[in-house]
This record gives C-alpha cells, structure tokens and sequence, in this order.
C-alpha cells in the first residue's frame, strides 16, 4: 500500500506527463493511453456507460492532465464488464476494456480504490473464490456476494433468491453439498504456484512498487 | 490521331473524371497528342454525380461543360470510352498499353434520340444513382453524358429486348454483334487518374448501413440533393418517402480508423457542412442538420465555410465518433447513441436521417496498377519511381478535393510533357 | 463580301422531319435567308450527310454553312468544319423536344423552327472565319518570381520540360521559408518523423542548370506586354537594371508570418520564451545536434507547450480569419524536435480542431506515440513569470479553466501572410491610409493596376473550384502560400501546375489562340479606332485587365492577354468593338431576323439571351428532357451576359418583341461567372434600362434579367413560362409594326 499524498506530490504539475508515465509504466496496457485521439465512441459504446462517472476517454484524458487522485479513486473503471465492445471500435485500437482494468488493479494495489463498490467487491470476492481451490465455487462465491453487507442483509438476499434456487436444485444445476468442500482442480498446489510466479513477473515489471 | 507524331510524343491518361479530363486537357492545350481511357460509358467521373461543390455551393456541371467544350473543340485528345488499361509494358518514352474496350452495343451514328430506351422494357439498377433507383438497360448516363450517345447494358444483348433497341433505332447505330476488343496503344508517359471510390459502409457493423433504409452515404445523399437524382431533388428517407428534415451527418465514416481506412479522408468534413446547406435550401427554417465530429477540417480558406455553418441556427455540432445506430421499427427514425465529449454529455438522438461521410479509397489500389508505381500505405500513389514514365493524377495519389485534384493533375500533365518533350528533342536529334 | 458562298443544311432526323415541314423550312432558307445552296438530308450526321457538306465546301466553294440540326453542344465530332464559317439552328433539343407534340402546337412550333432558320441564316452571313491573334508573341522563357520552394520548382519543372527559366529572388539567397527550417513535416511513407528538407538539394539543381538563369537582390521594376511577349525590366540592389523578353509569368512570393506581437494576450515580446513557429526552427537550427535550450538563459527545456490557431480562424475581426493548414503538422514536427531528442521532455498541443488531413493523420498517430499530449482546448493567455511562463487554458473535453505552470518554451502557431502586392479592388483611400503600404511585386504597366488582382485575403488564389490556375492576368499564375495557405508538399504540386499553365500560355501566344475558357478561339476583339469616342469603358471593364490605354486614351487591345469574352464588346456604347464570328451585327442580325407576328396575333415574342455556359446548356437539356416551354421564346446563345450590348436590346424591342430574358451565371461573392464580372455588369447595365424603356413609353417587365444555372433543366421553362404569363398581363408591345 502506497501513501497517497507522496505520491500525489509526484504528480501535482497539471499536463506534465509525470501521471501519465507512472501510468505507461505501471499499469496493464497503460502505454496506450496516449493513442487516444478523444472521438468517444468508446464511451457511447459501453453497455454500462450511463453508470461511468467518467467515460474510458475521458479517463484517458485525466491521465493526460494529470488529475491522478481523481482518476484513481473513481469508481468508473470498475465497471468495465469486458464487453469489447469499446475495444472492436476504437479507430486507434487501444485496448480499452485491459487498461481499465489495469487501472483499478493498479487503484486496487495502492489502496485507494472506492471502498463499498459493488463490482469490486464482486472482483474480490470471485478471486479469493477461485484462487482457493483453482476453480471458481458457484455457490459458495454467491453465497459470499449475499452476505458481504453482513448477515441480516445476506438472509434477505438470500432468501429472495429461493425460487431460483429451488429451481437450480431440481435441474441438477446446483449441488447444496459444495458449500461444504467443492471439487478442486487437479493440480492445485501447481495453481498457486503458477499465480505466484506470475505475481513476481508482474511486480518486476511494475518496478517493484505496491 | 495524325501519323507524323511519334507514339513516343502521345500521353495516355487512363481515367476520364475531373482528374483525367483535366491532365488530358492541359496537356493538350500545350499541343500535346493525349489518349484518354475511361472504363465507364462516358467522361465526367464522380464529379457529374455531385450536386454542388463546397464551399460556392456551385454545381460541378458547370465547370464539365467547359471541359467537354474544350475537349469538343481540340483534337489532340481521343477519347476511348468502356476501355481498361489492363497491361503496360515498355519503359518510360515508350510505353504500349493493353486496352480492353467492352461492346457498348451503340455505335457512332447514334444521335441520342432515345428511341431504343422507349422500345426496352428491362430496368437495371441506376450507378449513376448509386443505385438508388432503377433505369433502362438502354441509356444515357446522364444528361451530361459525353460521348453523348447511348449505351446497351450486356445483359440484354441477346435477349428479346436487345432486338427491340435495334428495331426500334432508325439510324443503324444498334450493333448486338459487338465484341469486346483488345487494343494497343503506345505513349511516352501515362498520367493514371483513376480516381476514388467510397469506401464499403456496410463494413461499418455498428452503423447499419445496409440494414437500416434511412442509414445512408454523403454520396447517395448528393443524388438525393440533385434535381436529377432519383427523388427529383427532394430529401426525403428512403424507407418511407418521408421528408427528412432532421438529418445526422456522421463524419469519419470509415476514415481515421485502423480498422477501416487509416488516412483522413480530407474531403468528408466540407462535403457535411455544404450537406448541412441542401437541407437548409430544401427546408428553410425547419431543416436542421446535427454534425458529429472528432475534428473539423475546414482547411486554410475553407475556414470561412465553416464559421458560416456554425453561425446557422439549424445546424448543430456533437464532438463526438457516433457509436452506433439504431432505426426504430415503427417510425422509422434513426437513434444515434454516443457521447458529446466536450463536457461528456451521453445522448440518444433521434433523427430522420443519418447521413455517412464516407470515407475515400482509391478506385484502383496502387498495388493493383499494371505498371510500377510508388504506394503508400492506404493504396495511393505517392509517386512516380525514379525513371518512370508514369504518373499518378488526382485522387489516385492522395484523398483529395476538386481543387486539390485538379492542380494534381495539372502538375501531372507537366511530369508526363517532360518525358514527351525529352522524346520529342531525341526525334529532332536523330 | 463577293466570295461568300452559303449553303443551309436541313436534318430531318431524329424526328423533325416529322415534326416539322422540311419544304417550309427550305423555303425560309432558301427565300428569307437567302443561302446559295439548302439541301435536306435525312440524317445529317451520318457519315453521308457529312460528306454531303464536305463535298459542297469542296466542289461548290461553299465558303458559309448554315446547319439546321440539333443543338451546337451535339454531334460536334460530325459537324466540325474548322475552315469554314458555321452556324447551327437548333431545330431538334430548342424546337421539337421542347414543344408539345399536338395539333395545337403544330403551328407555333413550325413558326420556331422556321424563326431559328432564320437567325441561322442571318448570323452567319456576318460571320468570318477568324483569322487568328496578329498580337503573337514568341517568347518561351518563364519568368519565376521568387526564390523559395515554389519558385524554385516551378523553374526546375520548367526546364525538365525543355523551357528557359528566368528567377527574380529579392533577398540574397534561395530557398525561402523552406531553407530556415530545421526539417520539413513526413510528406512520404512512413509519415512519422520529420524529413530533410532537401532545399540545399534544390538549390544545386538550379544553380547548376543551364536553362535557369538566377538573378539575385533583384525585383521586379516594371512588366510590360502580354503573354509570349513580356518585357520585364528587373532591378538590381547594387542599382543595375535590365530589361528581359519572357513569355509567362509565375508568382512565387510566398508568404510572411502573421506577426506575433499582435497576439500580447500570449506574451509575444515580453519573453523570449514565447516564440512563434519560425522563431523555433531558428532555435531548432542554431541547436543543431544538441538540445534546444531555454532563450532566455540558455537553461533546460523540460515542458514545452504549443499554441495553436494562434491569430487564426479570428472571428472577432482582429486576426487572420482563415486557418493556415500546414500549423498542425508543423507544431507534432516540432513537438518531434524535443521528444527525438529527449523523451522525457513534456510537450503539449493545445488545439481546437486537429487538422491534419491525408496521411498526415499517420504524422500525428506518430506524434502520439512518441509521447506529444494532445489537448483539445483554447488557450485564454500566456504569463510570464521568471524564465517560465503559465499558459491558461479552457479543457474542452475536461470542460474547465486550468493552466500548465513552469512551462519553458510556448510557441504559437501563427499563420501565413500572403506576400501579393496591390490589389485591384482596393479602394485608393483605403491603402493610403493602410499601415504598411502594398508594394507591387509585377510593376505591371496594365490600365487596371500592377499586380494580381486579389481573392480574398489578400490571397490570389482562383475563385473556380475546376480551374485553380484560372487568375485574372493571362499568362501570370500565382503559385506556392501567396496564392493560398499550404505546405511545402502542396507548394510542390501547385508550382509544377503553374509552370505547366505558363507554358500552355506561351505555347497559345505562339499559336495566336484564347486560353482557357474558350481555349483555342482563334478569334480576338477588333475595334475601330475611329468611331471611338474614348470613353474608356473596356478598359475598365475588361476584367482580364487586356485593353491599356494610349496617351490619347484610346483603348490598346493586347490580344494574348483577351480571353474573348467580349466584355469590352458589350460596353461600347458606340459598338466599335467585334470579333470576326461574334459581333454586335451577329447578333444584331438574328434579332432582326425573327419574323415578329404583329400585336394582334397573340404571338408574342420574346427574345432570350443566354449565356453559353450554363443558361444554353440548361435551356439545352430542358429540352433533352422534354421540358416543355412556351413557343414564343427565341434564344440566342452569348459568349458571355457581358458582351450583351444595350443595342440589342434596344434593337429588339423596337422590332416589336414583347419581352427580352438574359439569362446568366450568377454573381456576387460566389459568383460563377466564368468571365468573373460579365453577369455582374450586364446586371447593372440592365439596372439603368429602366430610362430608355420609359423613353420608349416601354414597362420596366420588358427586360428581365435571371441568374441561372446549369442544373436549371426543370427550372428555365418554369421562367420562362412565368415570363411569358408577364408579357401577357401588361399586353402586347406597342412598338410593333414600326421596325
């Protein structure tokens, strides 16, 4: 975790490209953020997009001038769903739906990324989720969504979801008894292994910073 | 053509738009012997299917009938109209060219009556509409049409209605049994002008063009524009007839984008703000016009345009690539989503019309030239090589507008009077 | 007049022998026109009734052909008889396909065709045969005015076509603009970086020519004559003079920078941090291989921010009000220069549109890449503060006020000057009290002023969008930035079209023919001198600046500089001025021609004259289309509405035509006149008609003027009819009968 006001001091200069190269160097894709040429058709062309606060462009062009804390604590490249939609149609091919996610990732990693924010918690929870067992527990990860606002509200979700469930259950789409061990995947020592190498990898290239 | 010239003094131009009439002329008023090739039926090119040029909003018909009346009057150039070049061997001074004429069904003692076009009863879709409507498969091109004679369309030689032209021509100039002919021609230099064509809009996925009757291109609007065009003037929507008086231009349709074309297509911005005028002409007060744009590229004098559309009540200015489009099933009307970046406002804008400004490729990529030429990375000609006798004109070399094609191909004529003036002394010396 | 021979052609082709009694018509041409020979030929312009025609030039001596036919824009492959006088009455697309094909209008219509018949006949009895310019002149040498990238590849363009090229360079060395540039924006594959820009190159090309001569330090004191024979005395610094024969001219004196320290808002002058784009390459060029460095103390450049529209696309009126178009791609070369050199150096374009059409978007993509941040924005002011400046600025796409501080080196895309001299049209108040007095570049010693008459802008660029080379000075073109704002890649193309257009005019002065519009017309204005009364009024008039005036004040025509307007033939108000086949008796005579019924015949007549470029045309494919019109109406094709004499007018009125139309191109800003100022000044002359009607207890409605165009096939018999419903209201002529 990072201590933000350091690091805002860095990048204070308004249109000084300081923001934008620690964002060219630290975040996924973030070397693209300059090919924006501001049409917008990304943002007209998310399927979430009334719920940005800012739109992928704009976002882009915040980097530029400089505006880090506000970018990186906006909530808005969390709700990238990964469409493509934006990434098919931008003219200058940047890889849109990646840099948005980098750019949480990146907010996520120096823990100032918006507390309470549904798809991130939903991001969270999914991978603690799946780096657990190696594969993703449908129940168990749902059940965690429900109860993440703590138990009464979870009880209540849960229980407005019982038709569904019910449902599920007779279909054989839902087995009760994975709440309680869940299949794993074959090699799942060789998983966490794999994830943690790819950790090193990612931190080397972030220059070493959390 | 007279015999005493040597073939090494004539220049082929190969397309007879404004470019190619242009070369050919200016060459010829240096008395220069010009070959012009044009694979359509007649000369005139894109521009006679403009209805106005940017930025006097005059009409491009006006300045063909000057070409034509100087081409009438100066016998330096022949025309071959219908003819491909589809070879060219030799080295500059002395260039053959392999020439495919197709039949045109009508030879020279046509006087343009319109007997024949009465008598046929097939219709062919109109190219001189963007087929927007249909014609007889005996025609003019248009009324400006030179040579002005008719044209049998191949699909009904043969037929019952292809006897009916015949019949019904008093002057003999119906000719079934015409075939297509190969010939050659040998010329110093070549002046390749074989122009634009707009690019695929079908290729554009999340416009819809092609899906959507009320989702069409500059250029199909520029017919609608024309009192010769198929409405007889009127913009009115094609799915319905209704007049369109709210209309969406949509620049950079195609242009600057990587998955489409990558160059500017220059032109497209004008031809928006000059649209933006038809619907003002057509519609006074009520004609509103709304241009989504990334950047407008009203250059150097054309800048005066521009700020005389802005000042227009009715027309509105959205900085914005459009990111798709969608007509509602029951009234017809087009719904453009995106966002206004300036300030980042999100829209849904319902329109009567969405009009593409579509993007310029050239006819005939640089690549697929039958002779050596320097390409550049979207299919024009960048230049000549370094002792060739061919020459790129107009916008075979870079998306242009009419002016810009026409000083193009003026300064081409020169490159290839060069090569022909060098023949010539060589001549004089030997 | 004794060796005149005429023979009348009758086509009753393609309907009109149908349409139309042919032994009538025969009879008009043979009674009423008087022609030696009238035969009639079933399809004319087949090969067998064209070599009908030639065998009569040939055996009979026929020496005037009168062709009753289609239109004179068709089949003019077939009836192209160069050495014989011709006329054509347009019987097919004027008569027959714009008149109904009924019973009623049998009568109406034969009575059209038999009136063309007659004007055919009677206008080429008072035709010639032209007999080509006698002002020939046969020089080949170009003179180049100005030494930069236009000038220099226009006299090199020149020469590799086989021409002399004469260079007039006013400072002491070539090259211009272009050889104080540190590089040139991409003009070719792959359009990323900046490129040499060759001038040294060039330089050695034409020093090392022998067909270009250079003369430096020089201007140009005085230009004479006309194209083929320019006498142009060139003065020299060191106080030499000579005086030199060239054949056409090219203007090549580029442009200045639109000067900074008009723009204070942007702190132009108070630091020498602040410089425009030209004050950067001389940075960029004095730093050679190192680093540019702050000018103010020489420290590091670590932000660099460039202005752009600086004093350009101005709406309030202070500034250029036009975009330059090459500042675009000038600030990413230069924003280049840094970030080549040091990526770590910040650079901003500050930009409202970013123009860089073509491949010059690959430029920017590049730019881009490199790091260059584009901003849409528009910079409010530049302060200054110690060796660095804050630049304030409106984020259009962030939408607020916010500025850039610590910036080290602003640079402001101001625009291009044109370099052009005096202008025509200026009013001579106005210049005097102009800060800076024009100077003439040309010197020229025409009637109408010493320069190109200017566009706008100060630029003298062509107004025609299909002919960019069309100025108003025969023989003199205007090429590179003083014409229009461009590049050194566009000023390229531009010379290279402008040698070619002067040496297409010297080629015509050799030949004695018309440039462009009428390119090829042997024909040329004749004027006799003693039935003029000096009013100078085509010496004014002439809107190719062709007629001076002799120390008496009688007009000297120089052919080579006539584009044939006839212009200066419309204004004489003494009708001394005529061309061999277009004169006021050719005219005069088909007006007279025409059988006027008289006032109770409810047959009125009215005589339209029409513009040959795009009323005729319009007129022509009414008919084409069989756009019906009213049968009372008898065109008359003009050269141009300017060449319309008021006796025309007068005369056809007092032959008891009811109404007179003249249709012509429109004018104003967008005028599309291509003789630039005809359908203006007919309209003026026909605005003070309105006395000579009331002399002629005349209604105003007799004479109307019509701008129309050439798309105007379904709205020229809408005018028409109009017209004649007019005439029918206030009555037939009283004038009748009195002819």
């Amino acid at each position: 975790m990072g201590n933000m006001t350091e690091l805002n001091e860095q990048a204070l200069a308004k249109y000084r490209n300081s923001f934008l190269h620690e964002v060219e160097e630290r975040v996924e894709e973030g070397d693209w953020v300059k090919m924006c040429m501001q049409c917008g058709v990304c943002a007209g062309s998310c399927t979430f997009g009334p719920h940005w606060e800012h739109s992928p462009q704009k976002i882009f062009m915040m980097i530029r001038a400089g505006k880090r804390e506000e970018v990186l604590r906006s909530d808005s490249m969390w709700m990238c769903t990964s469409c493509y939609n934006c990434v098919v149609r931008c003219p200058r091919k940047l890889p849109i739906t990646q840099i948005m996610h980098g750019l949480a990732q990146y907010a996520h990693r120096l823990g100032v990324a918006p507390k309470m924010q549904p798809t991130r918690d939903l991001s969270l929870i999914f991978w603690n989720n799946c780096i657990k067992t190696g594969r993703v527990n449908e129940l168990r990860f749902t059940l965690s969504l429900y109860f993440k606002d703590g138990l009464m509200a979870g009880i209540r979700q849960a229980l407005s979801m019982q038709s569904i469930a019910l449902a599920l259950l007779m279909a054989k789409r839902l087995n009760p008894l994975e709440f309680f061990k869940g299949h794993e995947c074959k090699d799942k020592a060789g998983i966490h292994r794999m994830l943690k190498k790819a950790q090193e990898i990612e931190s080397r290239r972030q220059g070493a910073h959390k | 053509m007279t015999g005493s010239i040597a073939t090494g003094e004539i220049i082929l131009v190969v397309g007879g738009g404004i470019s190619g009439m242009t070369a050919a002329l200016e060459a010829a008023e240096c008395g220069k012997k010009v070959v012009l090739v044009e694979k359509s039926p007649t000369l005139g090119g894109r521009t006679a299917l403009l209805y106005r040029y940017f930025p006097k909003l005059c009409h491009p018909a006006c300045g063909l009938e000057i070409n034509l009346r100087r081409l009438k009057g100066n016998r330096n150039v022949r025309v071959l109209t219908l003819a491909q070049v589809t070879a060219i061997s030799g080295a500059r001074g002395d260039y053959t060219a392999t020439v495919k004429v197709a039949p045109r069904y009508v030879n020279d003692n046509c006087t343009a009556c319109g007997d024949c076009e009465r008598a046929v009863q097939a219709e062919i879709p109109n190219p001189y509409n963007y087929g927007l409507d249909q014609m007889k498969a005996a025609y003019l091109p248009h009324a400006m049409a030179y040579p002005q004679r008719y044209v049998l369309d191949p699909s009904i030689a043969g037929t019952e209605d292809g006897e009916r032209a015949k019949s019904a021509c008093k002057y003999g100039a119906v000719d079934l049994d015409m075939k297509e002919d190969t010939l050659e021609i040998r010329a110093g230099a070549v002046i390749w002008a074989t122009g634009w064509e707009p690019y695929d809009a079908a290729k554009i996925q999340p416009y819809g063009y092609g899906l959507y009757a009320n989702v069409i291109t500059s250029v199909e609007f520029e017919r609608l524009a024309d009192p010769h065009g198929p409405t007889g003037g009127k913009i009115v929507r094609p799915s319905d007839g209704k007049e369109a008086k709210n209309i969406a231009f949509i620049q950079c349709a195609g242009s600057r984008d990587e998955n489409h074309l990558r160059h500017c297509s220059r032109i497209c911005c004008m031809a928006s703000l000059k649209q933006s005028q038809y619907v003002r002409e057509a519609y006074g007060a009520e004609g509103r016009s709304t241009i989504y744009y990334i950047d407008i590229r009203a250059i150097d004098r054309f800048e005066d345009f521009y700020q005389k559309v802005l000042k227009d009540p009715g027309v509105q200015f959205i900085k914005s690539k459009v990111a798709n489009i969608v007509q509602d099933g029951k009234t017809g009307d087009v719904i453009l989503h995106g966002v206004d970046t300036e300030g980042y406002h999100r829209y849904a804008n319902s329109h009567d019309l969405a009009v593409l400004a579509i993007g310029m490729q050239p006819s005939v990529a640089a690549a697929d030239i039958p002779a050596e030429v320097i390409a550049d990375s979207s299919g024009f000609i960048e230049g000549a090589l370094a002792g060739s006798g061919v020459f790129g004109a107009g916008c075979a070399t870079n998306a242009l507008d009419v002016n810009r094609a026409v000083q193009s191909s003026t300064a081409a004529a020169l490159r290839a009077i060069q090569v022909v003036n060098r023949v010539a002394r060589a001549e004089e010396a030997s | 007049m004794s060796d005149m021979k005429t023979a009348a052609y009758l086509c009753t082709g393609c309907g009109i022998g149908e349409r139309l009694s042919a032994a009538q018509l025969a009879k008009v041409a043979e009674r009423e026109g008087k022609m030696h020979l009238v035969r009639q030929h079933a399809f004319l312009c087949s090969s067998g009734g064209v070599q009908l025609i030639r065998d009569d030039l040939e055996r009979e001596g026929v020496t005037h052909l009168m062709i009753a036919a289609c239109s004179r824009r068709a089949k003019t492959e077939a009836f192209h008889f160069p050495n014989t006088a011709m006329s054509r009455a347009n019987l097919r697309e004027g008569v027959i396909w714009s008149q109904p094909d009924t019973e009623e209008a049998r009568e109406t219509t034969q009575e059209m065709a038999d009136d063309y018949v007659r004007m055919g006949c009677a206008e080429v009895k008072k035709m010639k045969l032209p007999a080509g310019n006698p002002d020939l002149g046969h020089a080949r040498r170009l003179l180049v005015v100005g030494g930069g990238i236009s000038g220099m590849t226009a006299a090199l363009e020149a020469s590799r076509a086989g021409y002399r090229a004469l260079m007039v360079e006013k400072s002491g060395s070539l090259g211009g603009w272009a050889a104080r540039l540190h590089k040139r924006t991409a003009f070719r594959e792959p359009y990323t970086d900046p490129a040499d820009t060759g001038v040294g190159e060039m330089i050695a090309a034409l020093q090392s020519d022998p067909n270009i001569e250079i003369v430096l330090n020089a201007s140009i004191a005085k230009t004479d004559g006309a194209p083929g024979r320019f006498k142009v005395e060139i003065a020299v610094e060191s106080g030499s003079a000579r005086t030199e024969d060239v054949g056409a001219i090219v203007q090549a004196t580029g442009f200045s920078t639109y000067d900074a320290a008009k723009l204070p808002e942007f702190a132009y002058g108070k630091t020498p941090n602040v410089v425009d784009q030209a004050g950067l390459e001389r940075l960029a060029r004095e730093a050679g291989a190192n680093p540019i460095r702050r000018p103010s103390d020489g420290g590091e450049v670590k932000s660099v921010v460039f202005v752009q529209c600086a004093g350009q696309r101005d709406d309030s009126g202070i500034h250029l009000p036009y975009c330059s178009g090459f500042c675009c791609a000038t600030s990413i070369k230069q924003a280049m220069y840094f970030k080549d050199a040091n990526p770590a150096v910040d650079t901003a374009v500050i930009y409202t549109d970013l123009r860089v059409p073509g491949n010059g978007e690959d430029f920017y993509r590049s730019a881009q890449s490199k790091g260059v941040t584009f901003t849409k924005g528009k910079v409010t002011g530049v302060e200054p503060g110690g060796n660095q400046c804050k630049v304030s600025f409106r984020d259009l796409i962030l939408d607020e006020d916010t500025a850039i501080s610590d910036v080290d080196l602003v640079v402001l895309a101001t625009g291009q000057v044109p370099n052009s001299g005096v202008n025509i049209g200026d009013p001579e108040d106005a210049v005097a009290d102009a800060e800076v007095k024009p100077i003439s570049i040309l010197n020229l010693s025409y009637r109408q002023g010493p320069d190109l008459p200017q566009l706008k802008y100060g630029f003298t660029d062509s107004h025609f969008i299909c002919f960019p080379y069309e100025t108003r000075r025969t023989g003199i073109y205007a090429a590179g930035p003083v014409r229009r704002p461009m590049d050194i890649a566009q000023a390229t193309e531009d010379a290279t079209g402008a040698a070619l257009k002067g040496i297409q005019a010297m080629e015509n002065a050799h030949a004695g023919r018309a440039a462009h519009p009428r390119s090829g017309d042997l024909s040329f204005p004749i004027v006799r001198l003693d039935g003029c009364t000096q009013c100078k009024r085509c010496t004014v008039e002439c809107p190719f600046g062709a007629i001076d005036e002799d120390e008496k004040t009688y007009p000297v025509f120089n052919e080579s500089r006539c584009r044939r307007c006839g212009t200066c033939m419309g204004a004489c108000p003494v009708r001394v001025i005529s061309f061999e086949n277009y004169s006021v008796d050719t005219v005069g005579a088909q007006i007279k021609a025409v059988e006027v019924p008289d006032e109770f015949s409810e047959k009125p007549r009215i005589l339209v004259l029409a513009c040959e470029n795009d009323a005729y045309p319009a007129i022509d494919m009414a008919g084409m289309q069989k756009n019906v019109y009213s049968a009372f109406v008898r065109v008359i094709p003009v050269r141009c509405l300017g060449s319309v004499n008021a006796i025309w007018i007068t005369d056809a009125l007092t032959c008891g035509y009811d109404g007179i139309m003249m249709m012509g191109c429109k004018h104003g800003d967008d005028y599309q006149c291509h003789f630039v100022k005809g359908s203006e000044l007919a309209s003026v002359r026909m605005s003070k008609i309105g006395d000579t009607l009331t002399q002629m207890s005349l209604e105003t409605e007799r004479v109307a003027t019509y701008e129309v165009a050439i798309t105007d096939m379904a709205r020229v018999p809408r005018l028409i009819d109009e017209y004649a419903a007019v005439i029918n209201k206030i009555g037939m002529s009283p004038l009748k009968g009195f002819a």
